[in-house]
């Protein structure tokens, strides 16, 4: 916090000599005043795979991977929900322990470095956590597979902390269906719906990245609180079944809900998908040197996979997607969802990041980007992070409602 | 109308005794008794209601024929803070059966939201009583269902448990219990991790079970009092669950309450002696119960009462009489004072002496302690009071610790 305090003021000593001067990082005086004054909600990050082998410190800057508090600091990033992820064939029993060990680790993470984070649930604590120059951890399931079957199991995780879930991962579970599976439940089923209700209830947010196009229809429908796509990105862009399309946006907007735009490559850039399609021995290539390097540790997998992507882009086998691309998926959900639709899951550490979006440090450059598109500051301060805010807050309003009328 | 009679009887049997040579009548004494124990907290450290919670159907909102504690015989006894005690059996099921009980016991709790509130600091204690409501707060029997993975003794502190005791009739893989063959010679270094990691979460260390040595061990390692959540005086009945003076003097010496037990088997060393005469120790009673019921354990209890009942008939086994609780608590008052000793009846996972057949019967402890001679002040403190302040001591020192680098 010191240092961006001492930023802060340099800026404003500087900034009035040297109006619209921009730094070597390409972010102008106005844009950093605004980003560092805004708060920064990214509603989707892997980093907690790396918590699991019990040497990563989130204190110190990484030369590896997206996330760690420097790092964070540095790139204004102001909350940050923490997934709790294992793949979707891990069920059952093994799936709860494991999520209930994962949310343990975000949460020691988050007590050790208690000067510069703080667990939040609420959007009055991520704005209390901002205030006292913390950076606010939040804790997101991703995948409907780790409860089990059983509701009691999403009531401990909401007692745990646990704000949304993501209701598939890429394999169906045993209620919903996923858009990278084949469907076997016609969307969701009726206790899929009732994990809905029960969401809704606990003020746990229902995040519809991942599920199939009937899956989200189906939540859409059942839920009382508006969704959120976690990290997702536009159809229209990069036609990817985990991406959406613009009238799941349309109808996603409609009931008050944000689409959080994934920042990774495979989502953002056709050609990159295309390019994938078309080489798929490049995929198990990669895949396998992953496995070669990381063996079961799922972590390094994540990290390593996104660093050789990196490597075969720069031999020039997969193509090239820059960061703009982020901002592209953002004009088009603005466009078509609106203004008050449109946030930031940048699915770091748990994807392939753009150039010019390695770690985040870079996030200021999105705010940087869509001022020079002419977006205003109040709604640049939307994207950032107030869309979310207020999905929270009235998630949080639903559940005290539907707790009052018990 | 039963409690009503007896009390009545009582007070003129004591009236004509005394030929009023006190200026406060016995009346009196009835009329401050009541009005005493339904202005405190009572807070009972030990109760097996969770297993029949575990049956599916029962109904903690409806007065039961059955079982010890219910709502309605709740609020007749005046009791109004309740740890309701975790036991599940298998080590297999591991954290999600645990996770999956206590979601359970928070449900119940959601369900009876106009009578009962969830708590897991005195604090909380004192402001459900302030509501007029019951405080139910979750304790876990055993240190093996943490899986040996410390971890779970956070997630455990974070899903509301406030005490978990270390071992329960079986060692575990840490701690040696009272009632098993030792192997760790009491707790093992990992076992010592455990209890500093529960000192730190503001999880009681609980040492009813656990095995004399398993005890000394903790009270060396805890930097927090201990409680043991249900156990009674060895020297009444010598029974290797109950504690021995010296051992009760150690606890005491740094703060801690032992909270008595109202088993017949440790309150009466008759009973004792002639049930061990009978059916052997407890570990072999309920292994065969185990054998009949598997891991119901609402079946083991059930059958443990049948089992005791008919021995009871058939004149093998003494009838224990509720005023042994008092002798009990009267012993440890006597040993080390007023602060250490408080209620941990066992209900619902006991076999209950003659006279407290229920919780609604609590009040009558009040009234025979104000009897003998005890002030208001100390009985509020066996009530409710020591284990609060030991509560409250844990509470600060979870938040030292964890603020330590």
């Amino acid at each position: 916090m010191v240092r961006a305090i001492l930023w802060a003021g340099a800026c404003v000593a500087t900034g009035v000599l040297l109006a619209g001067a921009m730094k070597a990082d390409g972010v102008s005086e106005r844009a950093r005043k605004l980003h560092f004054s805004s708060i920064v909600v990214d509603t989707h990050d892997d980093t907690t795979q790396r918590f699991l082998d019990g040497k990563f410190d989130l204190g110190v800057r990484s030369s590896s991977g997206s996330i760690d508090i420097p790092r964070m600091r540095e790139g204004g990033l102001g909350a940050i929900f923490f997934s709790i992820w294992m793949p979707s064939k891990i069920t059952g029993p093994e799936a709860v322990d494991r999520a209930l060990i994962q949310i343990d680790a975000v949460r020691e993470q988050v007590r050790k470095h208690s000067k510069d984070l703080v667990l939040a649930t609420t959007a009055a604590e991520i704005r209390d956590a901002h205030k006292q120059g913390k950076i606010a951890a939040l804790l997101g399931v991703e995948g409907g597979h780790m409860i089990n079957s059983d509701l009691g199991v999403l009531r401990s995780f909401a007692a745990l902390g646990v704000r949304y879930m993501t209701l598939t991962h890429s394999g169906n579970d045993e209620w919903a269906d996923s858009s990278t599976d084949k469907a076997v439940h016609n969307g969701l089923t009726d206790f899929g719906k009732d994990v809905i209700r029960e969401m809704n209830r606990l003020g746990v947010m229902v995040d519809i990245s991942h599920v199939s196009d009937k899956t989200f229809y189906d939540a859409l429908e059942t839920s009382k609180a508006p969704l959120i796509a976690s990290h997702s990105s536009c159809r229209a862009i990069c036609d990817a079944p985990r991406n959406m399309t613009d009238q799941m946006m349309k109808d996603l907007a409609g009931k008050g809900g944000v689409v959080q735009i994934n920042y990774h490559v495979g989502f953002l850039s056709q050609e990159f998908r295309d390019a994938e399609k078309t080489n798929p021995e490049l995929n198990k290539a990669i895949s396998a040197e992953v496995m070669k390097r990381c063996a079961d540790n799922e972590g390094c997998q994540l990290i390593e996979g996104d660093r050789l992507t990196r490597e075969y882009v720069e031999q020039g086998n997969l193509p090239r997607v820059e960061f703009s691309k982020i901002i592209e998926h953002i004009d088009h959900a603005m466009k078509v969802a609106g203004i008050d639709h449109v946030g930031l899951g940048s699915d770091f550490d748990g994807a392939n990041m753009p150039y010019g979006m390695e770690d985040a440090t870079k996030i200021p450059k999105i705010t940087e980007a869509l001022l020079q598109k002419g977006y205003s500051e109040g709604d640049v301060k939307k994207i950032l992070g107030e869309n979310t805010l207020r999905v929270m807050t009235e998630v949080e309003r639903v559940s005290r409602e539907l707790n009052a009328g018990k | 109308m039963r409690r009503v009679l007896a009390g009545l009887c009582l007070s003129t049997c004591l009236c004509a005794g005394l030929f009023f040579a006190r200026r406060t009548s016995a009346d009196d004494i009835a009329e401050r008794a009541h009005q005493l124990h339904f202005s405190s907290i009572v807070l009972d450290t030990h109760a097996d209601t969770p297993q029949r919670m575990l049956t599916g159907t029962f109904d903690l909102g409806n007065r039961d024929g059955e079982g010890h504690i219910d709502i309605p015989r709740m609020r007749e006894g005046g009791l109004n803070a309740q740890f309701f005690s975790i036991f599940i059996t298998g080590r297999t099921l591991g954290p999600p059966a645990i996770q999956q009980a206590l979601d359970l016991v928070r449900q119940n709790v959601q369900q009876h939201g106009k009578d009962l509130a969830l708590a897991t600091t005195a604090e909380e204690i004192r402001r459900a009583h302030a509501q007029g409501k019951i405080a139910i707060l979750m304790g876990i029997e055993g240190g093996h269902m943490i899986g040996n993975d410390i971890r779970m003794v956070r997630i455990y502190r974070q899903l509301g448990v406030r005490y978990m005791t270390l071992a329960h009739f079986y060692n575990d893989e840490w701690a040696d219990s009272s009632t098993d063959k030792p192997a760790h010679n009491g707790l093992t270094d990992f076992g010592k991790n455990v209890v500093r990691e529960m000192n730190r979460q503001g999880m009681l260390v609980d040492i009813s079970h656990v095995s004399d040595k398993t005890f000394y061990d903790a009270l060396e390692i805890s930097k927090v009092p201990l409680i043991a959540s249900h156990s009674s005086v060895r020297a009444i009945s010598n029974h290797p669950r109950n504690m021995s003076d010296d051992m009760i003097r150690a606890l005491t010496a740094k703060g801690g309450v032992i909270q008595i037990n109202y088993e017949r088997n440790y309150l009466s060393e008759e009973y004792r002696t002639a049930l061990a005469a009978v059916a052997g120790d407890v570990s072999r009673m309920e292994e065969k119960f185990k054998k009949e019921c598997g891991d119901d354990n609402v079946c083991i209890g059930k059958a443990e009462i049948k089992l005791e009942k008919e021995l009871t008939d058939a004149g093998k086994l003494p009838h224990v009489s509720w005023e042994k609780i008092i002798e009990h608590i009267d012993h440890v008052v006597k040993l080390v004072g007023p602060d250490h000793v408080g209620l941990g009846s066992d209900f619902d996972g006991a076999d209950m002496p003659d006279g407290l057949q229920d919780c609604s019967k609590l009040p009558k402890i009040t009234e025979a302690l104000l009897r003998k001679g005890y002030s208001e002040e100390d009985i509020r403190k066996i009530l409710g009071g020591n284990i609060l302040r030991v509560m409250a001591e844990s509470e600060r020192m979870s938040k030292e610790l964890q603020s330590a680098p």
